[in-house]
């Protein structure tokens, strides 16, 4: 009978260590440990606001179009605190996502609506409404089509006031790292829009480290 | 000679019946041998008293003895009394070598497995059908032998050997065939020895082997899944007409009454799929598979044991079965066998294996478990008596967190952190090796944690343990100790990174850079790559000590002919080099004025590689060096580009992989930016006419940065155009309150500016 032996030694795709470097990332900048700073605007009937944003990666499985990291809302009204919430995200590559979202309320059209605000989404609006985009090959485009939704907040209870029903259609550039954003909530303004550019945090360059789930 | 045993009654008996066997009388010989048998039949204490009264060596003898007596043309009531003795002998002798280690050893001493072979199997009494007792007696004997471990290697290259093993698969007697089947089962170990045995047309005869008896159907499932282990070549060359008739016959006794047998035929069938998963895709098969062993496991015995380890061997490391066992509900079952408690330590280390390979790569496999509480069960068998046991529930811990969504998912749940980390912090003093090795591949995977977890570990004096571990002789447990360690600086605190680098040392890291294995150094210095980033006077550790750690990932990087010691390597650099000047200074020093007997810098090698991800971390490393935003940035450029380093980014323009070619962009973006009227000049020393500046000078060669090297003839007209730019530039800059300066290699005639 096969008897299993504890596995030792260097780490393999084969083996099944989910390890942050044995496949290349689309994008040096979506990588774990990235830090992105920016905005929120926040649009509600007496008058537009700005939270000041910042976002960090924490997970990264691009096999199965998937990552997650947390989002701080800073100078939040309601909040005495930065309100922190960990979201998840779905990478558009045709594979395992596609530019249609199928769920939290956002139909076809809502879909398409708030693509087509992204600049770079418009040479492959004709592929997509033909067929969903599944005939696209995204591994050479400079940009990242990604859905973040939150799912809990870290560090204050769901009564602080802030909702987090929605879901934000997310565009990232491979160039430079900046990424915008517009959030989706049938229940809230439409179109509040998420700007963030690359931190490095201090530092004259861009700094990098990494981790391995074996 | 007789030694003293537990019961007196036995050694008054057992020294009886040993008495009687070195009787002159056959009769009474015979007698004896019967008796002893029946004592010691499934009965291992006697089996022990009796060995150590010598017995075994005295049956040996009797056998000897016999065997010599026959005389085969002979066929009257002497030769009848011998027959029954060597019948009798080998029955004994086979009886002590079941299941019973020390008798097998005592056996195998007394030569007997030879003297069964000869006495009872060759020659001509396979042969004669009145012999058939003899034989079949040797062949159950020899089987029973071959059960155990310690039998003796069948070398199958031996023609008469083969051939002989033939002639026993050939008999009709189910204990002689049955034993052809053992030998094959418990000797082919080699892809040479199982091809051989396949051009030898084995198969065939197995094959009608498993319409035969139980015996026979159950030796056989287990010979045609050792001849097709690990082997895709004999698996496909299992074509033709045959293939599918054995394939169905086996899938069919799939389903048998017997549970034992069942098993024998799931496990034929995982081998022939794991070795050439083109046989046995259908999904109605796998079902099939998966559905039966989860039933097996409800056997009590033996064979329920066995069940999970074969179910692991199906589904480990394909998700499209662990996705069809969790379909059927597969995490729920294996949950409801570790909930019934006091299970035998070989049945739960099953079972945890097979929740191991259940969540290795499925998120709704770990998110079960965390529902239905699994891991509360698994914590508490990290206390097991039995290191498999202990080592299996490290595994399990290993797999269910080897998902960033788990981690944060058990964070922000009302899993405790202290429930999980004080008995794995535990382990990591375990008596035995393999558990240690196992809890650190479950704490590192715990450790990358974004909340608390972290602290608690580190309070619980789980750093100076993996220090301790990453100090190790057991270059496995170096290893798996540094990796932990690697996970837990990922991000950390300033406090948590301060109390790790005081444990670690600087001398410690700098020598785990340079440790005699490569995956050693790759995870120290993923270590390092962790511990510069983040706050930016995390930068100051790589220098503690005279700079030695920097001084290592230098020297390792030279050497280096890894590709993930080299990424590692350069992505320390690239995040020093996003420090202050000092730092990066030091980084050019360690990238070009340390390479030996001035050979190009290895930063040329590694943006020539054909790893994308080696050529993104040296790009990153350039870009870093050459930040627009630092003063220092322009001087650095003109020295990489004196290295050749700039002109191969620049060859990076088309680079294949979009990463590299988008930092590769923003390089040249960068390199551009810099003051274009900057330029290098080199004087020759002899100039000797004193003419007008211009023309005194000799121009060797004229560089700006950004542009190609270009070499004037100093007879030519150019040098005055050129010497006029030159004037030109240099009252530019004086105009311009900048920082760049214009660099001189050699004396520069004074009239000349």
């Amino acid at each position: 009978m096969p008897v299993r032996v504890a596995e030792s030694s260097a780490p393999s795709q084969v083996s099944g260590a989910h390890s942050e470097e044995s496949s290349p990332p689309i994008c040096s900048l979506l990588t774990v440990g990235q830090a992105f700073s920016g905005t929120q605007n926040v649009s509600n009937l007496q008058k537009e606001e700005a939270w000041r944003v910042n976002v960090r990666i924490q997970g990264c499985d691009l096999e199965h179009g998937y990552l997650c990291g947390t989002m701080e809302a800073l100078n939040v009204p309601m909040a005495d605190t930065p309100v922190v919430t960990f979201w998840e995200g779905e990478i558009v590559d045709a594979k395992n996502y596609t530019f249609y979202t199928g769920k939290w309320e956002a139909t076809p059209e809502d879909d398409i609506r708030h693509w087509t605000k992204f600049p770079s989404f418009a040479p492959l609006l004709s592929r997509v409404e033909a067929d969903g985009g599944k005939s696209l090959d995204l591994s050479n485009y400079p940009y990242i089509f990604m859905r973040w939704k939150e799912q809990y907040f870290v560090n204050v209870g769901t009564d602080c006031g802030l909702t987090i029903a929605g879901f934000y259609y997310v565009c990232f550039s491979c160039s430079d790292g900046s990424i915008n954003g517009f959030y989706y909530d049938p229940n809230s303004s439409p179109f509040q829009k998420l700007e963030l550019k690359c931190a490095n945090e201090g530092r004259s360059g861009f700094s990098f480290s990494s981790y391995e789930l074996q | 000679m007789p030694t003293t045993t537990a019961s007196a009654v036995c050694t008054t008996v057992g020294n009886n019946i040993l008495l009687r066997l070195t009787s002159g009388e056959r009769d009474v010989k015979l007698k004896a041998l019967r008796e002893l048998k029946n004592q010691i039949i499934g009965n291992r204490t006697k089996k022990l008293s009796f060995l150590k009264l010598g017995a075994v060596p005295a049956v040996a003898g009797i056998l000897s003895d016999a065997v010599s007596a026959v005389d085969v043309a002979d066929n009257d009531e002497n030769d009848r009394i011998v027959k029954d003795i060597i019948v009798q002998s080998a029955a004994v002798l086979g009886s002590f070598a079941c299941g019973f280690e020390a008798g097998v050893r005592a056996v195998l001493d007394a030569g007997a497995d030879i003297l069964i072979q000869r006495g009872c199997l060759v020659e001509e009494m396979p042969l004669l059908k009145s012999y058939m007792e003899v034989v079949d007696a040797g062949a159950r004997s020899l089987k029973m032998i071959y059960q155990s471990k310690m039998a003796p290697k069948y070398d199958f290259l031996q023609e008469e050997n083969m051939e002989f093993l033939l002639s026993l698969l050939n008999n009709e007697s189910e204990n002689v065939s049955g034993l052809g089947a053992s030998i094959i089962s418990h000797s082919c170990k080699t892809s040479l020895e199982q091809k051989l045995l396949f051009d030898a047309g084995v198969l065939k005869r197995l094959t009608s082997l498993l319409g035969g008896s139980l015996i026979q159907r159950d030796a056989s499932l287990e010979s045609i899944a050792t001849i097709f282990k690990n082997n895709p070549e004999v698996v496909s060359q299992f074509v033709g007409p045959d293939t599918g008739r054995t394939l169905s016959c086996i899938i069919e006794i799939v389903k048998d009454r017997f549970a034992r047998t069942r098993l024998l035929a799931s496990l034929c069938l995982i081998v022939i799929r794991n070795a050439s998963p083109c046989y046995l895709q259908d999904v109605g098969i796998k079902t099939k598979l998966i559905n039966n062993l989860l039933e097996l496991l409800d056997d009590p015995g033996r064979v329920g044991d066995e069940a999970s380890f074969a179910f692991s061997s199906l589904i480990a490391e394909k998700e499209d079965m662990q996705k069809l066992a969790f379909e059927v509900n597969g995490v729920d079952k294996l949950y409801n066998h570790l909930q019934k408690g006091s299970l035998h330590p070989r049945r739960f280390e099953g079972i945890l294996l097979a929740l191991a390979d259940m969540c290795s790569k499925l998120e709704c496999c770990r998110s079960r478990c965390l529902s239905l509480q699994v891991l509360k069960l698994v914590v508490d068998a990290l206390a097991h008596d039995s290191s498999d046991v202990r080592s299996a529930a490290c595994m399990c811990l290993r797999s269910v967190s080897r998902s960033i969504k788990f981690i944060q998912n058990l964070s922000a749940g009302s899993f405790m952190n202290e429930t999980i980390v004080i008995p794995l912090v535990r382990l990591l003093d375990d008596t035995s090796t393999a558990v240690q090795v196992a809890a650190l591949g479950a704490i590192s995977n715990i450790v990358v944690d974004f909340t608390t977890r972290r602290s608690t570990f580190i309070r619980l004096g789980g750093v100076k343990l993996l220090v301790q571990l990453s100090k190790s002789m057991d270059s496995t447990i170096r290893l798996n100790a540094l990796r932990a360690l690697r996970n837990l600086i990922f991000l950390a605190e300033d406090k948590c990174k301060e109390e790790i680098f005081m444990e670690l040392t600087a001398s410690l890291l700098a020598s785990l850079i340079c440790d005699p294995e490569p995956s050693v150094q790759e995870q120290a210095l993923a270590l390092v790559r962790n511990l510069v980033d983040g706050r930016i006077n995390s930068v100051e550790y790589i220098f503690a000590e005279d700079g030695i750690i920097l001084d290592a990932v230098g020297r390792q990087l030279r050497i280096a002919s890894k590709a993930e010691i080299e990424i590692q390597g350069m992505y320390v650099l690239g995040n020093v080099a996003t420090g202050k000047e000092s730092h990066k200074e030091a980084v050019m020093d360690q990238l070009l004025l340390r390479a030996e007997n001035k050979a190009q810098s290895c930063i040329i090698k590694f943006l020539q590689s054909n790893d994308s991800r080696l050529r993104t971390a040296a790009v990153w490393a350039v870009l870093n060096l050459t930040c627009s935003s630092s003063p220092g940035s322009s001087g650095r450029l003109v020295k990489l580009h004196d290295a050749g380093i700039v002109s191969h980014v620049k060859n990076m323009v088309n680079d294949p992989c979009l990463d590299v070619k988008l930092r590769v962009k923003t390089a040249l973006e960068q390199f551009n930016s810099f003051d274009d009227s900057l330029i290098l000049c080199i004087f020759s020393p002899a100039a000797s006419n004193n003419k007008a500046s211009t023309s005194c000078l000799q121009f060797l060669t004229v560089r700006a940065v950004g542009e190609l090297s270009h070499v004037v003839d100093p007879s030519s007209k150019e040098e005055e155009s050129i010497a006029n730019y030159f004037r030109f530039s240099m009252k530019k800059n004086k105009k311009k309150k900048s920082t760049r300066t214009v660099k001189f290699c050699f004396d520069v005639p004074a009239d000349s500016l």
